[in-house]
């Protein structure tokens, strides 16, 4: 057999030491670089808490940390949901902040003193190296070494993961990515070895999970859905039922440990797909079971009668459960994914939050990049082999290209399958393009001009090649048909089939293909310009769009040099040093979390969008005069009200823009007092400017956002640069509320509740007596009596 | 060190023996001051005062004289140091305690020689009280006015009989009153108060007889109260943690300060207005009540000074580094320190602010005894303010012995602990320093010195090295177990 550049003889022990010392090598490049092209947020601003919910489990975390497990565990907040208070301990995921305590525990007792907060700061990127170790050993189950590889160093940059896991980015996705990679790998092994060890591995990083992250729902319903699928394939084993089984009693009863899932594994609608696959796989075991003692013909009838039997009876108790209300119905973000209109109608608030609206096409570009294009080949390439593993990621693809498509922090689902089945395609591409060996006929070279680069799939698709210039052990694919027949472990006697099939690939060889070095040097380098750019692309997005902590907000100087504008953090800080401690600011749910934790103040509501009365309240508050807010305010202790306004400097996400999502949940609640369209201008646009309703006018939020705005303008016209209309040179006046702090961009506005008048009277009765106004009533009284007097 | 833990009682029993000692001997006739006069400069938190006592043996048998301040003016004093006049040299000056029989706290101070009979000497004695003077109006609108009012005593009092004494007020800018003592027609016959532009004159009073008495103080004294106009912020320490921590490994000296920081002048009147205080910004002068920016002298030749808070870096400050050398006395890094927001009236700030500095600036090893010598600076000080509470931390490196402090002026206390940081096994020795009401006048070094024996700097590196090791040795060990059951 010839090749098409000479190879050195080496001894196989050479090789295979040498291919292990590099892939560790490449694995931990990779880690490096999938930490270092996280920490722009770090260079670029500070080790920061990014964002809102952040915010929350890093004062989460620090209680741990400060006051140990089970306070944390009990710790009852008083200061959040003013006056209601939140039982922290039973309503949050607590695997996250439990991860920094263990991390930060361990460092203190080797005695290194690491701050918290830089724990909570760098355990995204952290992470981000495990996931990345993950998935190669994710993909290494689909393919090989050299796919696992390419897949590790995909994830390692993909925009995609990167986007919730900068640092700073200290939310429950930071963790969440490396079990779901992990849960998925030690699936898969539990299924190829019907291992209960695995599958019972599998579980305990799906109990990890479910402590984590929310999301633990989308394992809950991929594993039953893949072991459905392979029973309808036909394809029940008796690994399959060891896997599921141990995986499912043991991950099940773990997760019902984490006190906010409680019961829902065996109560909500959400979970029953995995029971019911649990049934499942019992009634074919033990249909298997009776096959092997009952005789073919009579058994057949045996198996339908009772497949159809206890399939009707399954669902006629699922559906009377539900009936019953013993097991909830589908949640409103449940159909929210089917229907993304649903939640517009009916839950505002779920609607109100950016990241839970449909995917826009860009958007995927600007994760994936390359790789969204290279997707379908790789997906397709399972389809080729179709092992049991594949069928996994042909689900994994279908199900979250769907859920990326319905809602945009479902991107970070679609991610990792994304870079697996792009690693498939790629690993595939390089083995064939850079498999030195040529065929035995000369004359075949002859057709090396005729073919196209399009053929390339065909191509790569029936010549099954087995080295790589890296000289790792490729299973081919006629021996890994042989070896899933066979139910042998893949992995440890890779090396030893690769030798194997050395021989066995050239006889089944076709003559057909690429052989020029030239062709196929000008498809590889095609296909590595392709994934540097990726690369370039990657690190661009990360350092402009993905690293901003939003906290601190950066702009540049004439003389290109980084200016930042701190308001929120003077504002925050200002309230922490000069306010009493248990002054309760009302500010929209966004800021909650952020106040709670750089203020350290009471707030109303927060991001834990809980109570949506409670929530309707401060939008009512909001939207109302301040004659119908002022008792609200009081009514609720209500110190300080917090506004952001973003018409000085032109940062558009502030309160005003929002202001329509708190009039809507408001009316939600109050439809008779607060009511949407009352906001707009008789032509149905939404202005600030003259033309503005008077709903608008009035309303606290107007006010407190325009308040002296105006006057900064010294006579001239003022401008609302957010909104590029003019304002009225007159701004609103305050009755009630009166301004306590304002940041230097005027970002941030505090005003302060007023007191009761001294003199008891209403305040704006005692306000326009102070501007020396006198009332309307009094005024023909005090003439007339003067007219008297002369 | 038992010698410093003790000092206070040792100086006590000492003081009693001084005190017995010159009362038998009855010293009250062996001076006469010729003639007193008494300079207050008025600050904000800080105020300075000197007085110049001219002096005349009349006995000639003794180099002790006696200082007294009355209790209010020694409730408010800070720091006193006593010189010759010319001189920058201090005196040996002990505190007596106070003593019922003259009223008074007593101080007294050792002249360098016995003076001969007749003889006049120039004593100045200079103290910066604190606490002195408060914001009058308590609360001022913003943009308002800052008014302070001091309170004092008008007579110095002496043990001694005074020929003639008086007292200059001198205001930072204009005094809007002060108080024209009544009633002394004792000792002057002329107008006891004068005013010339920001400076107040009492007296001149003549033949004042032994004045630190409990009859002299009730009979005679006077109150006196000036309100006076202060254009600059008034700032307090509240509380100032300080850290020094020496590595030799790193051959650094980091500096660390945790200060609560106060705008003790007059409170603000309503709520604040970023509007306003733009425009006094851009068009007025900026007002004296909300500090913008605390200007510090740090030390020359530091390196990656960091200013942060509570929730994360303060960006808006700007340094600018002067490298150590040989001139370094006269130069300092500087740094416009500004606060998140502007400091208002009865606002609160608090921050750290650290650095690392090369240790040889301020370490040696004096190779005779073996012990290294390390000098920290008690603070830095914050121009025209005072630190309420103050607590120095000097965490030495591991395995340092024999430690001995020398602080420059006397600690309310001394603590040692044992600090644990970076990889340590064994903990750090760290000597704790508390004192109140610190001025810009302790800018004292504290000289530490200990030994380090070579197998304490050698620590570390073993720890790092064995726990590295046993990660290795067990990997090798785990690699070889076969944990499977069935094979």
């Amino acid at each position: 057999m010839p090749d098409a550049i000479p190879l050195p003889r080496v001894a196989p022990e050479t090789v295979a030491n040498t291919t292990s010392l590099l892939r560790i090598i490449a694995l931990s490049l990779i880690s490096g670089a999938a930490i270092a092209s996280r920490l722009f947020a770090v260079i670029n601003f500070e080790s920061i808490i990014h964002e809102f919910d952040p915010w929350f489990n890093y004062r989460a975390t620090r209680v741990l940390a400060a006051k140990g497990f089970y306070e944390f565990w009990n710790w009852f907040d008083p200061t959040a949901w003013y006056p209601l208070g939140r039982v922290v301990g039973g309503t949050i995921y607590p695997g996250l902040m439990a991860t920094s305590g263990v991390i930060y525990n361990i460092l203190h007792g080797l005695n290194l003193p690491v701050d918290i907060r830089n724990v909570c700061v760098l355990l995204a990127p952290g992470f981000s190296a495990l996931t990345a170790w993950a998935t190669y050993m994710f993909t290494k189950e689909l393919k090989d070494a050299s796919a696992g590889l390419i897949a590790a160093s995909f994830i390692g940059i993909a925009p995609g993961y990167i986007s919730r896991s900068v640092a700073g980015s200290y939310d429950n996705e930071a963790i969440a990515i490396f079990l779901l990679m992990f849960t998925f790998f030690t699936w898969i092994k539990a299924l190829k070895l019907g291992s209960a060890f695995f599958g019972t591995i599998a579980a305990v990083f799906y109990f990890y999970m479910v402590a984590a992250w929310g999301g633990y729902v989308f394992i809950t319903n991929m594993i039953p859905l893949h072991a459905l699928v392979l029973l309808l394939m036909g394809r029940y084993t008796n690994r399959l039922y060891v896997a599921y089984s141990s995986w499912y009693a043991v991950g099940t009863l773990s997760s019902m440990q984490v006190p906010f899932v409680g019961f829902q594994p065996v109560r909500t609608s959400e979970h029953m797909a995995a029971l019911g696959v649990f049934g499942l796989l019992q009634l074919v075991a033990f249909s298997d079971l009776v096959r092997s003692h009952v005789g073919s013909k009579q058994f057949r009838t045996l198996l339908r009668v009772a497949l159809v039997a206890s399939g009707i009876l399954g669902g006629a108790v699922i559906v009377l459960l539900t009936l019953k209300g013993w097991i909830a119905p589908w949640t409103g973000r449940f159909y929210s994914l089917w229907d993304t209109e649903y939640a517009k109608k009916y839950i505002p608030i779920i609607a109100s939050v950016s990241e839970h609206q449909p995917t826009a096409w860009p958007s995927f570009f600007m994760d994936l990049h390359v790789l969204i294009t290279i997707f379908p080949a790789g997906v397709i390439l399972c389809f080729k082999e179709l092992r049991d593993e594949h069928v996994f990621v042909i689900i994994y693809a279908v199900m979250a290209s769907y859920f990326a498509g319905v809602m945009v922090r479902l991107m970070l689902t679609l991610t990792p399958v994304v870079c697996v089945a792009a690693a498939i395609a790629t690993s595939t591409l390089f083995d064939t393009y850079l498999d030195v060996h040529e065929p035995e006929d000369p004359s075949a070279e002859n057709s090396v001009p005729v073919v196209t680069v399009s053929g390339e799939s065909h191509v790569g698709g029936t010549n099954v090649t087995v080295t790589t210039p890296a000289p790792a052990p490729t299973p081919s694919k006629k021996a890994k048909k042989a070896q899933a027949q066979a139910a042998a472990p893949a992995s440890s006697i890779a090396s030893t089939i690769a030798e194997a099939t050395g021989t066995a690939g050239v006889t089944t060889r076709q003559d057909r293909g690429v052989f020029g070095l030239g062709s196929r040097l000008v498809v590889v380098a095609l296909w590595v310009y392709m994934l540097l750019f990726f690369v370039v692309h990657s690190t661009w997005v990360t350092s402009n769009a993905y690293s901003s902590p939003s906290v601190v907000l950066s702009s540049r100087n004439p003389d290109g040099s980084q200016h930042i504008i701190d308001d929120f953090r003077e504002a925050y800080y200002w309230l922490r040093q000069n306010t009493p401690e248990d002054a309760v600011v009302m500010s929209w749910w966004d800021y909650g979390y952020q106040i709670a934790g750089m203020a350290d103040r009471p707030t109303m509501v927060d991001n834990n969008t809980w109570n949506n009365t409670h929530i309707a309240t401060v939008g009512k508050a909001m939207a109302s005069s301040e004659e119908v807010a002022y008792p609200i305010l009081r009514k609720h202790d209500v110190s300080y009200v917090l506004v952001i306004f973003g018409s000085l400097i032109g940062y558009s996400g502030d309160d005003i823009n929002k202001f329509l999502w708190m009039i809507r949940i408001a009316q939600g609640i109050w439809p008779d007092e607060v009511s949407e369209p009352s906001f707009f201008t008789p032509r149905g646009e939404y202005k600030v400017d003259e033309q503005a309703s008077p709903a608008m006018k009035n309303s606290v939020m107007y006010k407190t956002s325009y308040y002296r705005f105006a006057e900064l303008y010294g006579g001239n016209q003022p401008q609302d640069r957010v909104r590029n209309q003019n304002l009225p040179m007159k701004g609103p006046t305050l009755d009630y509320l009166e301004e306590a702090f304002t940041s230097e961009n005027w970002i941030v506005r505090i005003y302060a509740v007023k007191g009761d008048d001294e003199l008891g009277r209403d305040l704006k009765v005692a306000n326009s007596f102070n501007e020396g106004k006198k009332r309307k009533r009094g005024r023909p009284l005090v003439r007339r009596r003067a007219v008297a007097a002369v | 060190m038992t010698r410093l833990w003790h000092w206070t009682q040792v100086l006590y029993l000492l003081s009693c023996l001084l005190s017995v000692s010159w009362a038998t001997k009855g010293n009250i006739l062996s001076f006469e001051n010729t003639a007193i006069v008494r300079t207050v400069e008025l600050g904000g938190s800080l105020v300075a005062v000197t007085t110049t006592y001219a002096i005349q043996a009349v006995t000639g048998d003794t180099s002790e004289y006696i200082v007294a301040l009355s209790e209010a003016e020694h409730g408010v004093t800070s720091w006193i140091e006593a010189t010759l006049k010319g001189s920058v040299d201090p005196l040996q000056l002990k505190p007596l305690g106070y003593k019922h029989d003259y009223a008074a706290h007593l101080y007294s101070i050792t002249l360098p020689k016995v003076p001969v009979k007749g003889e006049t000497t120039s004593l100045v004695l200079e103290t910066v009280q604190t606490k002195a003077t408060y914001p009058w109006p308590p609360s001022s609108p913003q943009g308002g006015e800052q008014l302070l009012k001091y309170e004092s005593d008008l007579l110095v009092i002496s043990p001694y009989v005074t020929s003639v004494q008086r007292t200059k007020v001198r205001g930072p800018a204009s005094i809007r009153s002060f108080t024209t003592p009544e009633g002394l027609g004792a000792f002057t016959d002329e107008p006891t108060a004068v005013q010339a532009g920001s400076v107040v004159t009492y007296g001149p009073y003549k033949n004042i007889p032994a004045s630190a008495n409990p009859f002299f103080a009730e009979e005679s004294q006077k109150r006196i109260l000036i309100h006076y106009e202060f254009n600059e912020g008034v700032l307090t320490v509240v509380k100032l943690q300080r850290a020094a921590e020496i590595s030799h490994w790193g051959s650094n000296l980091n500096i660390e300060n945790q200060i609560l920081l106060r705008n003790t002048g007059p409170t603000l009147k309503g709520h604040f207005s970023r509007l306003d205080h733009q425009f006094q910004g851009h068009y007025h002068s900026a007002s004296a009540q909300s500090i913008r920016s605390v200007p510090m002298l740090l030390p020359a030749g530091i390196n990656t000074p960091y200013y942060y808070d509570l929730i994360g870096n303060v960006s808006t400050s700007k340094f600018r580094p002067s490298r150590s050398g040989k001139s370094r006395t006269l130069q300092f890094s500087y740094l416009d320190l500004r606060p998140r927001y502007p400091l208002l009236g009865g606002w609160n700030y608090s921050f750290t602010l650290g650095w690392d500095a090369p240790l040889s600036d301020s370490a040696k090893w004096d190779a005779k005894t073996g012990r290294y010598i390390i000098g920290v600076p008690y603070w830095t000080p914050i121009t025209g303010s005072y630190v309420e509470e103050a607590e120095v931390k000097i965490v030495l490196p591991e395995g340092a012995t024999d430690v001995e402090v020398f602080p420059p002026f006397n600690p309310l206390t001394v603590n040692r602990t044992v600090h644990t940081s970076y990889l340590d096994t064994t903990g750090r020795p760290a000597i704790i320093l508390t004192n109140t009401r610190i001025t810009d006048r302790h800018t004292g070094v504290i000289y530490v010195t200990y030994k380090v024996p070579f197998t304490a700097h050698l620590k570390k590196p073993i720890a790092v090295a064995a726990a590295t090791f046993s990660v290795f040795v067990l990997a090798l060990a785990a690699r070889r177990v076969d944990p499977r059951i069935h094979k």
